[in-house]
């Protein structure tokens, strides 16, 4: 290859990761073209590459991908702080840091240090605590440490907004999820108003939002409402991986109001992403409500299912129906198998926990059908 | 007599305009739908009424903000009815409250006045009902909150409403001619009777008669012209085709205009939907299934749900039945393209591709009728998988980037045609062939599995270049690459690096690793030892390159040690695989001794086991 072919060679992938949407052809792409920005020694070039592949990976369900441009960014700036531009990279900072928890194999003790570090590195910029304020509630939160996720909601709520907290929608989203683990549902729809009523978004605001409000609205009994979220979230979600555990939540409130054969479609369709996904996090969310679907399935009698499932699932079968009791079990023993690594990694019962409530779900299930029988 | 409101009227104009309207111009959309409210509720006692709305600008003589005046022959109100619409506005200081009130006749009425208030601080409102004994009442409101009830000195000839607004001073832009007759166009330019503007001495019709998508043509491409036309008036774009709309479920009918460009993946087509003909939003989402990202479309709906905000529609039933109908008419034009005009689908897969992809993906007979049509890259060139499966029995797929980039360099010339099926939807629309059509074969394909399809060795040849293989498996070992010898084409190549996409990125957190601080390099250890366990990369080298068969036969150990090393780096670097520290040592390294080994060679024949 002459010089000239490999810079049109970048400029030719660039140019189709900024056509496709969030996901992995996208990033696909860019990593390709870091790759070549490597090969040929450009370091400035592959700086701003790996930027651009921070996001997608990021925004694409790739996390480990986002990581792994990150640590490389991260290495430039610190050798030469003067040629690299380090304050995109704090923002960025903050994605990679949040998602260090969904990976069973970083420590805890890798996790903590990298939150001092961000900490560190914001108070350097003179920047708020209100972002890694946030960070240490949500990563208390998702390791199980209730107490200390309940000392850092205090404190994360109450800070002052600064240049580097998230934006509102999402600040907002992240509230509602703390309601929702405390099962305070109508605090959490209150707040979730201005971004179902389409007043406040981002990116992935309302996507999520219209996930986690699915079982808050069931208990309180809003069927309607909660079928039009689930509606309209769904197509919001269903073409990006990086919404598994998203997927999840709407497999979760389809078993529970008996929809099951919609629920099964869902499962068919995004069992590939669970099977891969460096999330394991997601997996595990998408698994168990999986696992509650697949019960239902045998609840009402149904042995054996018909689906079109990748060749990459173990118990995959180009002919015939998959029986369904094989398929409860080897989804559930995949849940269960990501808890005991999360709460070994975590020193918690966190994950234990999640899957009891899974568990007593069986007992909320009430029909509301969304396909009628009519025409 | 004087009234005062019990509330903050300046509170509820602020709550309106900040809450409610998107822009002071607004107050246009109001009155016209005020007037069609009214119109229509006539037309139910008097079936026969066609209505009309008559906008009238009054200049000032010295010059000062004009009058709009601004008249229906509508129903018209009672003095109670006027007495009801002002507790409405009484109670519309929470936004609720004011939502639901939008749904009836007379709560509408009162808000819609309202925000008349963000461009003018005097309304007066003369008003003669169709029912009751035929008085004309008029009510006198301002901004401040007080107004007052009488009726009329100068009655009306027969029923209706007529509004007087005189424009505040810093709102008299929004009362030239120019900009009313924009607004209402806007707003009601698709209302079904007339509605006229006087200014200047001048009356001009500003609506049409009838929807362009309902009008009569004379001929098909007529019709599509001044679709077209109207598509450009609309949103300012020359669209490349149009394609009429029409749902029973929602009574929805319209157009769709086919994107001149492909979209950007994240732009939403914003489509411009009327609700009974009035304009309901410029930026509605919910409407099609999201396959359908190739059109905007203008459409009425007449009898779909809007949500709260007004910006879409409700998700129900009457929705998800609109939209499968929707949906439906633009496959059916794509499936009409498919079959009559080929060349016309293939500009618009060059376009639209995904679009065209996506649908394939949901619906079989689609899938079935455009696969043909679809093109595919291949280590071969461009082709469908219709001329694939013509000369090769089983469709070979690799699904990413690098892959396909390892095996394009020798499967052309080894013929082996693989499908690179790493664009979005390709894997899916590749691997969904076989469900379509009963006789296809496909297979996916990896670069790590290409040594595996290239010629095995004579027991001869093995026995002659197995130090080759050993010297080389122990200079290696330190990179975890295994060895292999085969025979490939084009023999030019004298070794090929191949891995799976585990591997690829293995030695991408491997350079991070390099790169990066204790911190993130202690977290690049962990990615390391948390990734699949995924198959080691192979070295294979090229029995059928001289440079290879020649160095099989080189007896020192240290300059063959060095020339399998420097092999190595150059299959990595040609394989644009980008060197990790290690590698990038053996490199400098390499090419010092290789020159010292050919000085110290003298006249010696040593060359022979050099490299060119």
């Amino acid at each position: 290859l002459t010089a000239q072919d490999w810079r049109e060679q970048v400029e030719a992938l660039c140019e189709r990761a900024a056509r496709l949407r969030h996901g992995e052809a996208k990033v696909m792409a860019l990593e390709e073209a870091v790759r070549l920005a490597d090969t040929h020694g450009d370091l400035d070039l592959a700086f701003r590459l790996r930027d651009d592949l921070i996001d997608a990976a990021t925004f694409g369900g790739f996390p480990d991908k986002a990581l792994v441009a990150f640590a490389w960014c991260r290495g430039q700036v610190k050798r030469d702080p003067e040629r690299f531009e380090s304050d995109l990279l704090l923002w960025k900072q903050k994605w990679v840091v949040g998602r260090l928890d969904d990976f069973p194999h970083i420590t805890r003790k890798q996790i903590l240090e990298a939150l001092d570090d961000i900490e560190q590195a914001y108070a350097r910029v003179d920047a708020g605590r209100r972002a890694i304020l946030k960070l240490r509630y949500q990563t208390a939160r998702d390791m199980g440490e209730e107490a200390a996720a309940e000392t850092y909601w205090a404190q994360w709520v109450a800070a002052p907004r600064d240049y580097l907290t998230d934006c509102r929608a999402c600040d907002l989203d992240d509230e509602i999820d703390h309601h929702i683990d405390r099962g305070e549902y109508a605090r959490a729809l209150e707040k979730a108003r201005p971004i179902l009523d389409g007043r406040s978004a981002c990116a992935e605001i309302p996507h999520l939002t219209y996930g986690s409000v699915l079982y808050p609205l069931l208990k309180l009994g809003r069927l309607e409402q909660a079928r039009d979220c689930h509606l309209r979230g769904y197509p919001m979600i269903s073409r990006n991986r990086d919404f598994l555990a998203t997927v999840g939540e709407h497999i979760e409130f389809l078993a529970l109001t008996d929809n099951l054969s919609r629920g099964l479609a869902l499962f068919e369709k995004h069992l590939g992403w669970a099977l891969d996904h460096a999330s394991w996090r997601d997996r595990f969310t998408f698994h168990a409500a999986s696992g509650l679907l697949l019960s239902r399935l045998l609840a009402e009698g149904r042995e054996a299912v018909s689906l079109r499932l990748p060749k990459a699932f173990p118990l995959h079968q180009g002919q015939g129906p998959y029986e369904t009791r094989a398929l409860h079990g080897w989804v559930e023993g995949q849940a269960k198998e990501i808890a005991a690594r999360f709460d070994a990694r975590n020193g918690t019962q966190h994950f234990q926990r999640l899957l009891a409530r899974t568990q007593r779900l069986e007992q909320e299930v009430r029909p509301f059908p969304i396909d009628t029988e009519a025409s | 007599v004087d009234h005062r409101f019990q509330i903050n009227l300046r509170g509820v104009i602020d709550l309106l305009s900040h809450h409610l309207y998107s822009s002071p111009g607004v107050y246009v959309r109001e009155l016209l739908q005020n007037a069609t409210d009214a119109i229509r509720a006539r037309q139910l006692l008097e079936p026969g009424h066609t209505g009309s709305v008559r906008l009238e600008l009054i200049e000032k003589q010295d010059g000062g903000p004009p009058t709009l005046l601004f008249t229906d022959d509508g129903i018209g109100l009672t003095e109670e009815e006027i007495h009801r619409f002002l507790a409405t506005i009484g109670e519309s200081s929470k936004r609720e409250v004011l939502a639901e009130r939008r749904n009836d006749f007379i709560g509408q009425f009162g808000i819609g006045l309202l925000s008349c208030f963000m461009v003018c601080d005097e309304l007066l409102v003369v008003t003669r009902s169709v029912k009751g004994e035929g008085r004309t009442m008029e009510w006198r409101g301002r901004h401040d909150g007080t107004y007052s009830v009488r009726p009329s000195e100068h009655p009306l000839e027969s029923p209706g409403t007529q509004v007087f607004l005189v424009a505040r001073q810093d709102a008299a832009e929004y009362f030239t001619a120019e900009r009313v007759q924009q607004l209402a166009r806007h707003y009601g330019g698709l209302l079904p009777f007339p509605i006229s503007l006087t200014a200047s001495g001048i009356t001009e019709r500003i609506n049409a008669e009838q929807a362009p998508w309902r009008r009569p043509y004379e001929s098909a491409s007529e019709r599509r012209e001044a679709l077209l036309a109207y598509g450009h008036e609309v949103f300012g774009q020359d669209f490349i085709d149009c394609i009429p709309l029409k749902s029973t479920a929602g009574d929805v009918e319209g157009v769709a205009f086919v994107l001149p460009f492909s979209p950007h993946y994240n732009a939403k087509q914003k489509h411009r939907v009327y609700l009974k003909s009035m304009l309901l939003s410029e930026s509605a989402e919910n409407l099609l299934p999201d396959w359908a990202f190739f059109v905007k479309c203008v459409v009425n709906a007449n009898e779909l749900r809007p949500t709260a905000s007004r910006e879409s529609f409700y998700e129900n039933e009457t929705l998800a039945k609109a939209r499968a109908s929707l949906g439906q008419a633009l496959r059916r034009y794509l499936t009409e393209l498919a079959r009559e005009e080929p060349r016309a689908l293939q500009r618009l897969i060059s376009l639209h591709g995904l679009s065209v992809k996506a649908l394939a993906l949901d619906d079989d007979d689609f899938y079935r009728l455009v696969i043909g049509w679809l093109p595919f890259e291949t280590t071969l060139g461009v082709m469908t998988l219709v001329d694939y499966r013509r000369s090769y029995p089983t469709v070979r797929y690799v699904s990413s980037l690098d892959d396909f980039r390892q095996v394009a360099r020798v499967a052309a010339a080894q013929g082996l045609c693989v499908v690179n099926a790493a664009y979005t939807y390709d894997t899916d629309l590749i691997e969904k062939l076989p469900r379509i059509f009963q006789d296809a074969q496909v297979e996916s394909f990896s670069a790590s599995e290409l040594p595996q399809s290239f010629e095995e060795l004579t027991l001869e040849e093995r026995e002659a270049v197995f130090p080759l293989i050993k010297a080389a498996e122990q200079a290696l070992q330190p990179f975890r690459c295994d060895v292999a010898v085969k025979k490939f084409r084009p023999k030019e190549v004298p070794t090929l690096y191949s891995s799976d996409a585990e591997g690829a990125f293995r030695r991408d957190a491997e350079r991070a690793r390099e790169e990066s601080d204790e911190l993130y390099a202690s977290m690049m250890d962990s990615v390391l030892s948390g990734a699949r366990s995924s198959d080691r990369p192979v070295l294979t080298f090229n029995y059928l390159n001289p440079v290879v068969t020649r160095l099989a036969g080189v007896p020192d150990r240290s300059l063959l040690k060095l020339s399998v090393e420097m092999l190595y780096v150059q299959a990595l670097l040609l394989g644009h695989r980008p060197l990790s520290a290690q590698e990038m040592a053996l490199l400098n390294k390499g090419l010092l001794g290789l020159i010292a080994a050919r000085l110290d060679g003298g006249n010696e024949d040593s060359g022979r086991g050099g490299m060119h």
